[in-house]
């Protein structure tokens, strides 16, 4: 984020989970730009975008209580908020239900050794861990993540059957995980 | 490790993870995952570590500003259209009570320049609202703007405590829904720090109103008491 330093969105999110209008006011003005290239980039429709981004910080609102300081990153919280409700409407379109609950109950999951580590460290560590990678598996993980591809798109992208997608893509996840682990 | 051909196998369920946190599994099959990850250790420890690890890759979504509007829109499905029977909505209410409190400010101003900080020359908004009573309760507060400060100095000039209540301050811009501004001890000066939405929003016309809430103010973020001051922020 270019505004705002971590403990204040953490302080924002914690005091809108108190039902402080004005806190939830200024959570939106420093993070809905973000949020917003989040779910544009998604759905890659302008109006669908908008409409989603309503409804994550209507989520945000009402789920607020569930962000727990300590471990994640209050803006990566925000963001794995806006990109699963990005991706339930793209894949489902239709009214998320449980899936984004159980998404962000995880997202804010008990500390965990592993999230100790800084923010900066992990960026060099994935870009380095995806160079490890063949140039265009690393680019349908960075597809999927980043614009929410799904197999049968990345298939067609990289004009590959649908299973030698799903093939590829598997053994570059276990790859990817022995070094992200490493 | 790998083992073949069987859900259960450990590596095939670190695969189903990443497949998940990646947003690859669709339909029931993401439902399964989000039930087992939900009740297995092992799973949801990897799922953590895949968000960890992915979301440093969130620096590459770009910052793209929505439309201006949207806000009020959260606003309204979150908190429900201005309610036209609501007291902050009441025009005549708001109308009546403004030249009344521009009277008042007079007052004020003369009080204002009692205090010590009070630098005429300073080029900062400062506001004064006259919260004046509503028949029958006899409470009065003066609250006032500094911009310069980013805080509003209250001071109760008249009202007692009520056993088991307090009264809160609020503040309504236009017809948005009246956000509070914490409890207020009676008989004593009071100076609130605002918060960035407060000092967008206060400004000439801003209306601050005095409810009766139950001690330590009201729990839902709305107020539930009576109104028992009211005041329109003027121009010193």
């Amino acid at each position: 984020m270019t505004s705002g330093t971590t403990s204040d969105i953490a302080d924002l999110i914690a005091r809108t989970a108190l039902r402080d209008r004005g806190a939830f006011r200024d959570l939106y003005s420093r993070t809905s730009a973000k949020l917003f290239g989040v779910t544009l980039r998604i759905l890659k429709d302008r109006s669908e975008a908008e409409e989603a981004l309503q409804e994550v910080y209507v989520k945000i609102w009402q789920r607020a209580d569930r962000y727990v300081a300590g471990g994640y990153s209050p803006i990566s919280w925000l963001v794995a908020v806006a990109r699963n409700h990005a991706l339930d409407v793209l894949r489902a379109r239709k009214p998320v239900s449980d899936d984004i609950d159980a998404a962000i109950d995880l997202a804010d999951g008990g500390p965990d050794p592993e999230q100790a580590t800084i923010q900066g460290s992990e960026r060099t560590r994935i870009d380095g861990c995806l160079e490890t990678l063949e140039a265009d598996k690393a680019d349908c993980v960075r597809g999927a993540y980043l614009d929410g591809f799904s197999y049968e798109e990345l298939a067609t992208r990289h004009s590959v059957p649908l299973n030698t997608m799903r093939t590829w893509l598997r053994r570059s996840l276990i790859k990817l995980r022995e070094c992200l682990t490493a | 490790m790998s083992t073949e051909g069987h859900s259960g196998g450990r590596e095939d369920d670190q695969v189903l993870v990443a497949e998940y946190a990646l947003g690859l599994l669709e339909g029931g099959e993401r439902a399964a995952v989000a039930r087992r990850i939900a009740t297995e250790a092992a799973l949801s420890a990897d799922l953590r570590l895949w968000r960890n690890r992915l979301s440093s890759l969130d620096s590459e979504f770009a910052e793209v500003a929505p439309p201006a509007n949207l806000l009020q829109r959260i606003e309204t499905r979150l908190f429900g259209a201005p309610a036209r029977t609501g007291w902050w909505n009441s025009l005549a209410l708001w109308r009546s009570l403004t030249a009344a409190a521009a009277a008042v400010a007079v007052l004020a101003v003369g009080v204002n320049l009692t205090q010590p900080r009070f630098d005429p020359s300073t080029l900062a908004t400062q506001l004064v609202a006259a919260i004046q009573s509503q028949e029958g309760f006899g409470v009065e507060f003066i609250a006032v703007y500094d911009q310069a400060l980013g805080q509003v100095r209250i001071t109760s000039l008249k009202g007692d405590a009520v056993p088991d209540k307090d009264y809160e301050l609020w503040y309504i811009k236009g017809d948005q829904p009246a956000v509070s501004m914490g409890v207020l001890p009676v008989n004593q000066k009071r100076e609130i720090p605002l918060d960035a939405a407060a000092k967008a929003n206060i400004a000439p016309g801003t209306v601050f109103a005095v409810t009766l809430e139950q001690k330590g103010g009201s729990p839902t973020g709305v107020a539930q008491g009576p109104i028992v001051a009211v005041g329109t922020a003027t121009p010193i």
